[in-house]
C-alpha cells in the first residue's frame, strides 16, 4: 500500500533508535555476542527467504515476513518464542497482509519440513516440530508484540522511482535491488526510513559500477550523514560474510541460543 | 476483556459478532467486534487484518476509531468508538422527512472522510448507508473496512447474503478490474440521492443487468463517445439507447439546483469524469454550509 510514509504508524511507530535496540536485547547479549546474535538473526532470514522462494511468493512479501520476524525481536528475547517458530508464522501473516492471499496452513508447515530436511539440514538434525496450531497461537503473540502494526514501507518503490529520476541503467538497479535484500540482514529496516535505505543502496551501487551520482546526490535534500550510516551497516554485513561458514557454525549458535523453558510437546 | 463490560448485541459484522460494551475505568462506550476464528486454516481473517491495517493508518474524524485490538484466550476482540446508529437505521427512524442541511452536513462529511482514504490511497469499495455511522452529535464515520479486497469486490460474502448491488458503478457491474477511488465517488452520488429522499435508494437493482439498466434507464445509455472504453470492458453487453425520460428534479425533487448539479456530476457513467471527493468538498452546493461542520 503507497500511503503517506510520514503519517503511517511504520514512521511513528517503528522506527527505533539504536541505543533503545541494544537495550532491548540486553538479555540476549548476555549469553550472546552481539555478532553471534547478528549470525542468528541472518540465519532467520535466510530460512524465510528460502521458505518464500519455495512457496514463489514476491520479494515484497519476503521483505515484510522478515520485518515482521525483526520487529518481535526488537521487543523481545530469543527465549520468548523460537524464531524457528516465528519464522513462518511471520510470512504466514505477511502473505495475509501483503494480499498475496492465504497460504494454506497445511502447505506451509510441509514446506517447513521440506526446507528445513533439504536446504538447513546443516543446522537442524531433527525434523521441523510445529505445527498448525503452534502457528496460529503464535500469530496472535506476533500481532500484539507490533500493536498490530502491519503495514510495511520498504526500499523498493522509492528505489525504482529515484533510479528512473537518476537515469540508472539495468545493471546498477539490477545491483541496487539485491543490496536492499541484503539489508535485511542488518539491523536497518529498524532503524531508518525505507526511502533512506534505497538512497545507501543506490549509492553503493553506482561506486561498484563506477557510475557518477555525486551532482545527483547533492542535489537531494537530504542528509548524507544518514545515507553513510546505512552503508556502514551494510557494509559490516559484507566484512562479515567474508570470513563467515554459515553451515559450519550455526549448530552450536543454535544451541547456545536462549530458548523458551517448554519444547512443544505433540498436540 | 476484564476491562469491558458487555452490555447488548448490535449486529453481526462481516467477520464476527459486533456488542455494544462499557470501558469499566472510563465508563466510555465502545463497540466490541469480535472476530470469529472457525476456520482452522487461516488464523486470523484477512478481512480483519485489512480493516485492523488500514484503520490503524487511518485517523480522522469522519472514520471509526479503532482504540485497541485485544487478545486472549485464542479470540481476537477489536474495540472501536461507538456510534448510536448506521444511515440506514437513521433513514428508517426518518419517515419520509429530512431537513435540507442535514443533508448537506452528512455528505460533506462523508466527502471529507473519502478525500482523507483517498489521498492515502485507500479505497473504500464498499460504501453503504448501513457503513455509514452516525453519533447523537450528528458526525458521521465511514466504517466497515473489513470486506473491501484490493482485487475485486466479492458479489457474495461467506454467509449467504449477497452483497448489495445499489451502489456499485457500471465500470465495475461491467467486469472492470482495475478501478480507482471513482469507485467510492459513484456510491457517494447515489448515497446522496437517497439522502435528499430520505431514504429512498436510488438504484435498487435486484441483479447486475436490472441494476445497469436502472442506471441507463435515468441516465441515458453512455455510448463509446461518452464513454471510452465502456466496450471493451470484460463483462460488457449492449443496452438499448435509452433516452432519459426523467430529470434529476423529477427524481430528487427536494434538492437544490446547486445540489442537483454536484449529483450530476458525481453520477457519471465514465470514471474518468467522475468527479472527485476534494473536488466536491468545493461545489458551490456547499458554500453555505454551517461553519461548525467545516471547521471540526
Amino acid at each position: 500500500m503507497a500511503g503517506n510514509f510520514w503519517q503511517s504508524a511504520h514512521y511513528q511507530q517503528w522506527l527505533l533508535d539504536s541505543q533503545d535496540l541494544i537495550q532491548e536485547r540486553r538479555p540476549d547479549l548476555e549469553v550472546l555476542s552481539e555478532e553471534e546474535y547478528q549470525k542468528i538473526m541472518i540465519f532467520f532470514s535466510n530460512f524465510i527467504q528460502q521458505l518464500g522462494e519455495t512457496l514463489k511468493l514476491r520479494q515484497q512479501v519476503i521483505a515484510t515476513a522478515t520485518t515482521f520476524l525483526k520487529r518481535f525481536y526488537a521487543r523481545n528475547s530469543l527465549r520468548c518464542i523460537d524464531p524457528l517458530l516465528l519464522a513462518p508464522t511471520s510470512v504466514f501473516l505477511a502473505s495475509k497482509v501483503e494480499e498475496f492471499g492465504v497460504i494454506s496452513n497445511s502447505r506451509l508447515i510441509s514446506t517447513c519440513q521440506t526446507v528445513v530436511k533439504n536446504k538447513f539440514s546443516y543446522a537442524y538434525t531433527t525434523e521441523f516440530p510445529y505445527r498448525t496450531t503452534h502457528i496460529l497461537e503464535c500469530e496472535f503473540y506476533l500481532l500484539e508484540s507490533m500493536d498490530c502494526c502491519l503495514i510495511v514501507y520498504q526500499p523498493y518503490r522509492p528505489l525504482v522511482q529515484y533510479m528512473q529520476d537518476l537515469g540508472g541503467e539495468g545493471e546498477v538497479l539490477q545491483l541496487a535491488w539485491r543490496i536492499v535484500n541484503d539489508s535485511l540482514r542488518t539491523d536497518v529496516c529498524l532503524l531508518f526510513p525505507p526511502y533512506e535505505i534505497a538512497l545507501a543502496c543506490i549509492h553503493m551501487a553506482c561506486v561498484v559500477h563506477q557510475k557518477d551520482c555525486k551532482q545527483w546526490f547533492a542535489e537531494l535534500n537530504t542528509d548524507l550523514d544518514r545515507i553513510m550510516e546505512i552503508t556502514r551497516y551494510i557494509l559490516n554485513l559484507y566484512e562479515l560474510w567474508k570470513t563467515y561458514d554459515e553451515r559450519k557454525e550455526i549448530q552450536s549458535l543454535l544451541q547456545k541460543m536462549p530458548k523458551p523453558q517448554t519444547q512443544p510437546g505433540p498436540r | 476483556m476484564q476491562k469491558y463490560e458487555k452490555l447488548e448485541k448490535i449486529g453481526e459484522g462481516t467477520y464476527g459478532t459486533v456488542f455494544k460494551a462499557k470501558n469499566r475505568e472510563t465508563q466510555e462506550i465502545v463497540a466490541l467486534k469480535r472476530v470469529r476464528l472457525d476456520d482452522d486454516d487461516e488464523g486470523v481473517p484477512s478481512s480483519a487484518l485489512r480493516e485492523i491495517c488500514l484503520l490503524k493508518e487511518l485517523k480522522h474524524k469522519n472514520i471509526v476509531r479503532l482504540h485497541d485490538v485485544l487478545h486472549s484466550d485464542k479470540k481476537l476482540t477489536l474495540v472501536f468508538e461507538h456510534c448510536d446508529q448506521d444511515l440506514k437505521k437513521y433513514f428508517d427512524s426518518l419517515n419520509g422527512e429530512i431537513d435540507p442541511d442535514i443533508v448537506k452536513s452528512f455528505l460533506f462529511q462523508l466527502l471529507r472522510g473519502l478525500e482523507f482514504c483517498h489521498s492515502r490511497n485507500v479505497l473504500h469499495r464498499d460504501l453503504k448507508p448501513q457503513n455509514l455511522l452516525i453519533n447523537k452529535n450528528g458526525e458521521l464515520k465511514l466504517a466497515d473496512f473489513g470486506l473491501a479486497r484490493a482485487f475485486g469486490i466479492p458479489v457474495r460474502c461467506y454467509s449467504a447474503e449477497v452483497v448489495t448491488l445499489w451502489y456499485r458503478p457500471p465500470d465495475v457491474l461491467f467486469g472492470a478490474k482495475l478501478y480507482n477511488t471513482s469507485i467510492d465517488m459513484w456510491s457517494a452520488g447515489c448515497i446522496f440521492a437517497e439522502l435528499a429522499n430520505a431514504g429512498r435508494p436510488l438504484f435498487p437493482g435486484s441483479d447486475v443487468e436490472d441494476q445497469v439498466k436502472r442506471i441507463f434507464k435515468l441516465l441515458g445509455t453512455p455510448t463509446e463517445e461518452t464513454w471510452p472504453g465502456m466496450t471493451s470492458l470484460p463483462d460488457y453487453k449492449s443496452f438499448p439507447l435509452y433516452q432519459p425520460t426523467m430529470t434529476l428534479s423529477q427524481v430528487c425533487p427536494k434538492l437544490s439546483s446547486k445540489g442537483r448539479d454536484l449529483l450530476q456530476r458525481l453520477l457519471i457513467c465514465s470514471p474518468a469524469v467522475r468527479m472527485s471527493a476534494e473536488d466536491a468538498m468545493s461545489h458551490s452546493y456547499f458554500s453555505d454550509l454551517s461553519p461548525s461542520i467545516r471547521n471540526v
